[in-house]
């Protein structure tokens, strides 16, 4: 489903490289973890596949079933699928959420030549997949994450998941500022949202959520590069063991000793 | 025939000339006519040079020659697409500055609520024109005010008496219609809300052509003791048009008066709303919306006077500017000696859409008294760029995002207006300005 090659990013106002040659392949039915120390890239490989302007690709490629998408806009990635679920998702006062999702809904059904909802049929069709993150209704006439606790704007992402139904999420640290039964509540979503035909990537800095949402994959971020993949086993030594024995190896790998 | 032009001689005789012929309806009107004449010869007209007035330039006022609208020949128009659904049997219209019966009806309205022509009244000797005319208005000195008073032909005249809630709302249209000459109009009107009345007015400004025209609007307002008044003032003047309006609203002890103004139109517009405190423990809110592009400048300069303890006073002027429009905001805020326990909110919010706009804002506190909340700010921005990739993310393209954030931005002053028609026209309106900017920024 997503193929990332040699991914290099700089960011646009400064020029300082972020991403330093990344390769990472999902495929459909796949749950994946990113895990790494602050500042490692991982975030901004999340904003990177959604089509951030504040970043330039300056080598590498990010092929999106099959096809580049490095030049299509962030809405068209949406249209194709592709879905970033915020680390601050943005508050918006004065548009209710029923407004941007049944734009949003409309928008990418009638890209991808599905059928648009009404209002009548999207707000039968909102309630619905409220269930997932356990949000009563009034939710749907309230402003954009607008005075939402951390914890509600975090659901608010991942019941926008649940509507929009992607091909290929990026949870970018969903699990961070949740208390226990938010993180239950938002893992319970993740799961019942992932099937055999879409793709998670949860980027993350614990292994907390992980216990919740079991992953076939763990890669681990360090200075821009994927340092080491595994098993969810990998995330467990994480929590053990740090980053340190990680951050050595890849700092072998910069002063010219590649594996 | 009158002109107002800045060539004094020219502009004094023909004042003059035209003065009488306005005059023998009424003793006190025509009273009201001749001082207001005097004060104009004895008053200079703003420049750039002084103060209030040193934002923006007058020039376009001063270019011309302008006649009188009475004295234009018109049509009746069509104005049914204005009219306001609430207010089928409720309304007031005059064009170009005279009432129009035929359009008017304010058979829904209870009969001890004195409402209809100024003109008419004081013609008939009512002598709640001669006791309320002028009483609530703080522009001495003002030569706007006065230009309005020497050539006072018509307006609004509402008077609720005591204990009178009126649910019905009331729509004050004011219709400019398309003319081959420049001219200029002026009405005056009043809403006198008795002790422990209510009323709701929407005074509605309406542009028919793109013609250019000066209408200066004078507004008096009383809320009486326990009265609640809402008003508010919609500007869709012609996009060449010259707007200078004066409006004055006194508030009595335990009084409300809440007000939104909405500056759409207009090619030059200056708003000068005055709020009065005239007694103890009243609230009062002068919010302000102004959309405007193209070279279009608007100018809001308000005076909020805290004269007495206990007051609650808000308000919020928001701004959106494209192409080389131009905003100026002068919020001045008193609180006099004795005005203790004053709680008073000011903010002035800026959104500029495009390189070439301008924004000038400047909040004025003078406080006089040492136990008072008073709180002002101002801020001028673009749209946040993490909100729009937050939206585009969702799918929403470039337009669609830039058009959500800003119709969010203006919907915060359009969504405290009670009268559903009014709101829906506004965000219409809303539509409508945010859809000609964006296609304009975005089919280059």
């Amino acid at each position: 489903m997503l193929e990332i090659k040699d991914l290099h990013v700089c960011v646009e106002e400064d020029g300082s490289e972020i991403l330093k040659g990344v390769n990472l392949t999902i495929n459909k039915g796949e749950i994946h973890a990113i895990m790494g120390p602050n500042g490692s890239g991982k975030s901004t490989l999340s904003k990177v596949v959604a089509g951030h302007e504040a970043y330039e690709v300056t080598q590498g490629d990010i092929l999106f079933e099959g096809e580049s998408i490095l030049e299509l806009d962030p809405d068209e990635r949406a249209h194709l699928g592709v879905f970033l679920a915020f680390q601050y998702p943005v508050e918006v006062p004065g548009v209710t959420n029923k407004t941007l999702l049944r734009q949003a809904y409309n928008t990418i059904a009638k890209a991808q030549g599905r059928e648009e909802l009404d209002p009548l049929e999207f707000e039968d069709y909102a309630h619905e997949r409220m269930e997932v993150v356990e949000m009563k209704p009034e939710f749907l006439e309230r402003s954009i994450n607008a005075g939402f606790s951390g914890g509600e704007k975090k659901r608010n992402e991942i019941f926008q998941m649940a509507v929009l139904k992607p091909k290929l999420s990026f949870l970018d640290e969903t699990d961070s500022g949740l208390d226990i039964d938010a993180l239950k509540i938002v893992a319970g979503g993740i799961n019942q949202i992932a099937n055999e035909d879409n793709a998670v990537v949860m980027v993350t800095h614990y292994q907390r959520i992980l216990d919740y949402v079991v992953p076939d994959y763990v890669h681990v971020m360090v200075n821009g590069k994927i340092a080491k993949s595994g098993g969810k086993d990998l995330a467990l030594k994480l929590e053990e063991q740090g980053y340190d024995w990680l951050t050595e190896i890849a700092s072998v790998s910069v002063n010219g000793e590649q594996k | 025939m009158a002109t107002l032009k800045q060539k004094e001689q020219t502009f004094l005789k023909d004042l003059l000339d035209f003065q009488g012929s306005l005059n023998g309806n009424s003793k006190f009107l025509d009273k009201v006519r001749l001082k207001g004449a005097d004060e104009v010869r004895n008053t200079p007209f703003p420049h750039k040079k002084d103060e209030d007035w040193r934002f923006i330039s007058l020039r376009d006022l001063y270019s011309d020659s302008y006649q009188p609208a009475s004295t234009l020949d018109v049509e009746d128009p069509d104005l049914r697409d204005y009219f306001l659904p609430e207010c089928d049997n409720s309304r007031l219209v005059f064009i170009n500055g005279s009432f129009s019966i035929k359009y008017s009806s304010v058979e829904a309205l209870p009969d001890d609520v004195v409402i209809g022509s100024l003109a008419q009244f004081a013609a008939d000797g009512n002598p709640l024109v001669e006791e309320h005319l002028n009483q609530y208005s703080v522009f001495e000195g003002d030569v706007f005010s006065s230009f309005n008073d020497a050539f006072l032909q018509d307006g609004a005249f509402i008077h609720v008496p005591e204990g009178k809630k009126v649910d019905t709302p009331v729509h004050l249209l004011f219709v400019q219609t398309e003319a081959d000459k420049t001219y200029f109009t002026t009405s005056h009107s009043l809403i006198v809300a008795g002790e422990g009345s209510e009323i709701t007015v929407v005074e509605d400004h309406v542009g028919l052509g793109d013609n250019k025209y000066f209408n200066l609007p004078v507004v008096e307002v009383s809320a009486g003791k326990e009265a609640y008044v809402k008003h508010t003032k919609v500007q869709r003047d012609s996009k060449e048009a010259i707007h200078i309006a004066r409006t004055t609203a006194f508030v009595q002890k335990h009084a409300n008066y809440e007000s939104y103004t909405i500056t759409l139109g207009a090619k030059l517009s200056r708003n000068e709303p005055r709020i009065s405190q005239r007694d103890e423990e009243v609230q009062f809110t002068v919010d302000g919306l102004v959309l405007i592009d193209g070279d279009q400048v608007s100018d809001t300069h308000s005076v909020m006077d805290h004269r007495f303890p206990h007051c609650e006073s808000h308000q919020l002027h928001k701004c959106v500017i494209n192409d080389k429009a131009h905003s100026v905001f002068n919020g001045k805020i008193f609180v006099r000696q004795h005005a203790q326990k004053i709680d008073s909110f000011q903010e002035n919010r800026n959104l500029l859409l495009s390189r070439k706009g301008l924004v000038n804002t400047k909040p004025q506190l003078e406080i006089f008294a040492d136990d008072v909340v008073c709180t002002h700010g101002a801020t001028v921005g673009q749209l946040d760029e993490n909100e729009v990739f937050y939206l585009k993310s969702r799918g929403l393209s470039e337009k669609q995002a830039r058009e959500l954030l800003t119709y969010a931005f203006a919907l915060e002053t359009i969504e405290n207006i009670t009268v559903e028609s009014v709101q829906k026209l506004l965000v219409d309106e809303v539509h409508k300005f945010t859809d000609r900017q964006l296609d304009s920024e975005f089919t280059v």
